[in-house]
């Protein structure tokens, strides 16, 4: 950290124009200790004139570009730009206050949390994942759990027509092909649900490569990295036998793509198909437990009917905007992000699939953003 | 070719005629089949850019901003050709002056240093530069995804193609010319300015043109400094993200819908035929100057 | 009526074009110390940068295979006082293996290759077909790596996979080197696809080199062997390969250094599989540039920096690869003073 610091001088002393940006940013800092804003009863502020940036993950990127329009069409004043670059750059920008809104998959690490205490992660819909897969000639979804994709991810079963796999699908007729694990090349939050799922199921899992959005799968002769979910779902298309997690915002592509995908072993031991519905119950079953700051894992639930791999999309936002104008109209954005009647509404969240977060949470979420200076 | 063999004949290592010949065919069908495999796979490259963009071609694409995964390429092209212009300025003039330096006014020692530092930049991998971008200046300056940031590591990156070929344009103006221009009583900088850099325009214009399409055509260092964005450019340096084309080509390829590859194509064709025409443009002006030079002789 | 030098408007204009003189010195002055600064101020970031991860990974670093984040939502340690995420622990062999196996096999592929098209550019075909032949193949070298890319990644890999290389690998003998080019083929990412996609990258820069410095060989001794009854072959063997030979070398060697620092081609097509040397030609694997631009967002999210800070230590040991590369090519090279034609690089 000191060395960071310290080229953050250095660089200072370089450029004048730095000088200003990083002025600005400390001085607004000063503003926080005010009293948090009230919420009009409409339950949106009006926004001042303002052009917000949000960036980051690639799997709400879709949605903010559904959001952006409707939003921008009620609050003319306002000029949206998105961008779709990663959560990790999402989460850093909005850290060192250069994006309005950074979005990510995962909440935030505690030793980000630590670097920069006033960061917020926010959520603001739910997502799923679904297991994928490319096997000529079966269409039937497969009952797989952690212990089998641990297996196959670690090398131990490496053809479809193994006996566990056969065990758990008894009316389904498996080939002789080889199967080949696809896991994600760039840092995930899909990677670290995906482990994480494997992690609550499997003890050898948890100790061995555990979880994170960057992990070292086991050295396997049949695995493939892909970059992005849309890499993982073209990747799978092109190669007959490959299994491979993506975000539920991609199913549609893949099942046009003819990838079929599995129902998941959940925390009773149920295997339940991934849906909006089933997501809905996993995301009921949590919602209880979901702290006031939004950080949780959603896997592997002990939930009855729920699909196990659910987690938040979250918004990572700097309590201190950079200005009481930007705080304002950051703040208008998200209370219409998640507001049921706007966007949280299956309008515009069906169309990723993504699902509405239950009133208790939007109300925990609504009480972040009001933090927001 | 008998004539060889009757002058060494107790030389019994020298191979006979016929498999000299035999050689000799087989040394042309080489070299042509390398001719081929250059050009084969060069002509695949190009008419596969082409031939996947052109069958969902719409010219709207020119005219509607992007939605990240569908829509057109207007935001893009814009940023392009603003980053373009950018490295045009900042590298155009850096680069100038530093070839400038090296062909007429280095007698100092530090000319060295500054030509060292060229040849290393000009084989320095461009994503480190991204990279250094990224901590140092987004990052750690707080510039965030900007205009600025982009263009300076862009500029860092070609300076050296500018400078090399200002200094060999340079060189090339017959020193004739210089003292011919002392001898006339002119200043050094009149003199360069209004004699020696004017014959030497061509190379530096075609210098710069070949500077411009490889800024153009990047990703790496774009994708940690320019960052993403749906909109057009701002008039703003700092915070604003800027779109390229090369994003698109590289976000949207393997995108599981048709229309992203639609748009991650169209951003290929355009960027394709964007940096052949300067390259193309560049030619021409070599053509033709040495067209000139060859009349005047 | 001439003006004479006492004529005081002829003194400022003197007085003015001095100031010229000096604007154009110090202007060029100044603008040269600028790429100088630029590369210092790159490589100081990089070494502080990657200071904290090379105290921490240690000479480890240059054999390891892991790339392990750790568990970035676990606690923090420290090593040598710096901090880490528990279970962090990285090594860059597989990285540097793959950099310097693809660079290589790309320029050993290419090489000859380059030579012949140069050869058949100058001596064989007529001038007609030969000019726009040559524009074309340095035009090659102006193409945006990412367009290459996605070629390689759309088209001629799953070609390759598909009809030559299980061709080859049914057909090669299993001795000695070719052993590499047994095994299961893979579905087009990897190793040799992205070899012989930098190599045809590659190409363009030393053909066109090599075509230039063809036709600066006299006419005489060329003429006078052919008058002895020298074959073609024997003529290009004996005569005009010998004659820019350290040209060609040093074309080579600036064109294995793009090969080296090649980005977004490679992250296409390499297949992104960090942790491992492919065992056999057909495997996926990843190089260093490629990791960088792949990892360099979710090291972001490495609340300890320790993730950028091992990026940082990979693109250093890239840089002096790199580095390397280019001051061999600068040793050999500046007697023929060309600059070699541009390649998109990233």
């Amino acid at each position: 950290m000191t060395l960071q610091r310290l080229v953050r001088v250095k660089g200072r002393s370089l450029a004048t124009l730095a000088l200003v940006a990083v002025a600005t940013v400390f001085a607004t800092g000063t503003v926080a200790s005010a009293a948090p804003a009230k919420l009009p009863k409409s339950g949106i502020e009006t926004p001042p004139s303002a052009t917000l940036t949000e960036t980051g993950s690639t799997l709400l990127y879709p949605l903010w570009n559904i959001w952006a329009p409707a939003y921008q069409q009620k609050y003319h004043q306002i000029n949206l730009t998105t961008g779709g670059t990663g959560s990790g750059t999402g989460i850093a920008d909005a850290a060192s206050g250069t994006v309005n809104i950074g979005s990510s998959d995962a909440y935030l690490s505690p030793s980000v949390k630590q670097a920069t205490p006033s960061l917020l992660n926010i959520p603001l819909a739910i997502s799923y994942q679904v297991i994928a897969y490319n096997i000529p000639g079966v269409h039937a979804n497969l009952n797989l759990n952690g212990g089998i994709l641990a297996a196959i991810y670690s090398g131990s079963i490496t053809n479809w027509n193994s006996p566990t796999i056969a065990h758990l699908n008894p009316r389904v007729k498996l080939p002789s092909l080889p199967i080949v694990a696809l896991h994600r090349s760039d840092g995930s939050g899909d990677t670290f649900i995906f482990t994480q799922y494997l992690s609550d199921q499997v003890s050898s899992w948890a100790k061995g490569p555990g979880f994170g959005t960057t992990i070292s799968f086991p050295t396997i002769s049949n695995a493939l990295g892909e970059n992005g979910n849309g890499g993982m779902v073209s990747g799978c298309q092109a190669t007959p036998g490959c299994i491979a997690y993506v975000g539920v915002s991609f199913l549609t592509q893949a099942l046009g793509d003819g990838l079929g995908y599995a129902a998941l072993g959940n925390g009773v031991g149920q295997y339940v198909l991934p849906s909006p519905t089933s997501a809905a119950i996993e995301a009921a079953g949590f919602t209880k437990a979901t702290p006031a700051n939004g950080t949780i894992s959603m896997i592997n639930g002990k939930i009855k009917g729920g699909y196990p791999i659910i987690n938040y999309e979250y918004a990572i936002v700097n309590q201190h905007q950079s200005s009481i104008g930007f705080a304002r109209a950051v703040r208008s954005l998200l209370e219409w992000a998640v507001n049921a009647n706007y966007g949280n509404s299956n309008t515009y969240l069906s169309q990723v699939r993504f699902v509405p977060l239950p009133a208790p949470v939007v109300a925990q979420s609504l009480k972040q953003i009001l933090t927001i200076k | 070719m008998d004539q060889v063999k009757r002058t060494t004949p107790s030389d019994h290592s020298y191979p006979s005629t016929r498999r000299r010949r035999m050689t000799a065919v087989i040394f042309r069908g080489a070299t042509l089949l390398a001719l081929a495999l250059v050009v084969a796979p060069a002509l695949w490259l190009v008419i596969g850019v082409v031939a996947r963009a052109v069958p969902h071609w719409q010219w709207n694409v020119v005219t509607t901003l992007s939605q990240g995964t569908s829509g057109g390429l207007e935001n893009a092209i814009v940023g392009t050709l603003v980053l373009m212009a950018g490295v045009a300025v900042i590298a155009g003039s850096i680069g100038v002056l530093t070839g400038v330096r090296l062909a007429e006014l280095s007698r100092l020692r530090s000319g060295a240093w500054a030509r060292g530092a060229i040849d290393i930049l000009a084989g320095f991998p461009s994503i480190v530069l991204g990279y250094v971008g990224y901590v140092a200046l987004c990052v750690g300056l707080h510039w965030g995804f900007s205009l600025l940031a982009a263009l300076l590591i862009l500029s860092l990156m070609v300076v050296p193609y500018i400078a090399k070929s200002t200094e060999s344009a340079l060189r090339q103006v017959p020193t004739s010319y210089r003292e011919g221009a002392e001898a006339l009583g002119m200043p050094e900088g009149y003199a360069l300015r209004r004699v020696v850099i004017r014959s030497a325009l061509p190379g530096i214009v075609t210098g710069l043109l070949i500077a411009l399409s490889v800024a153009g055509g990047e990703t790496a260092p774009l994708l940690y400094t320019a960052g993403a964005t749906n909109n057009l450019p701002t008039f703003s340096l700092l915070h604003q993200p800027v779109a390229y084309l090369t994003y698109y080509v590289w976000t949207d390829y393997n995108q599981p819908s048709d229309v992203a590859h639609y748009v991650s194509n169209d951003a290929a064709l355009i960027l394709v035929v964007l940096v052949l025409t300067m390259l193309v443009v560049a030619r021409v002006i070599v053509a033709r100057t040495q067209r000139h030079a060859e009349g005047t002789r | 009526m001439w003006p004479t030098r006492r004529d005081p408007s002829v003194r400022r204009v003197g007085q003015r074009r001095r100031r010229e003189d000096l604007a154009w010195r110090w202007g060029a002055r100044v603008a040269s110390w600028i790429p100088i600064g630029g590369l210092s101020f790159v490589l100081i970031i990089l070494v502080i940068k990657a200071w904290p991860a090379i105290v921490v990974n240690g000479a480890d670093f240059l054999t390891k295979s892991q790339w392990l984040p750790g568990n970035t939502y676990g606690g923090v340690v420290h090593t040598h006082g710096v901090a880490h995420p528990m279970g962090s622990s990285y090594g860059a062999w597989p990285l540097i293996a793959g950099t310097l196996e693809t660079s290589l096999i790309a320029v050993v592929i290419a090489l000859p290759i380059a030579l012949g098209t140069a050869f058949a550019l100058t001596e064989l075909m007529p001038a007609w077909l030969a000019r726009p032949l040559s524009f074309f193949v340095e035009i090659l070298a102006g193409l945006p790596s990412v367009v290459i890319g996605l070629w390689g990644v759309l088209e001629i890999g799953p070609f390759l996979a598909h009809h030559v290389y299980p061709l080859v690998a049914n057909h090669v003998p299993n001795v000695g080197p070719f052993r590499y080019l047994k095994g299961p083929v893979g579905y087009g990412e990897g190793l040799l696809t992205s070899s012989l996609v930098l190599g045809l990258m590659i190409v363009p820069i030393i053909a066109s080199t090599t075509r230039d410095l063809f036709m600066q060989v006299p006419a005489l001794p060329k003429e006078g062997a052919v008058a002895l009854g020298f074959t073609e072959a024997e003529v290009a063997r004996r005569i005009t390969i010998p004659w820019v030979r350290s040209g060609i070398v040093g074309a080579t060697v600036l064109g294995l250094g793009r090969a080296l620092g090649e980005t977004m081609a490679v992250a296409m097509i390499s297949g992104s599989v960090l942790g491992k040397v492919s065992p056999t030609l057909y495997g996926t694997m990843t190089t260093i540039a490629a990791t960088i631009v792949s990892q360099l967002d979710s090291a972001a999210t490495d609340g300890t920096g320790f993730a950028i800070s091992s990026l940082a230590e990979a693109g250093l040991i890239l840089a002096v690869i790199a580095l390397a590369v280019n001051l061999v090519a600068r040793a050999i090279v500046s007697r023929t003073g060309r600059l070699a034609a541009p390649v998109g690089r990233g």
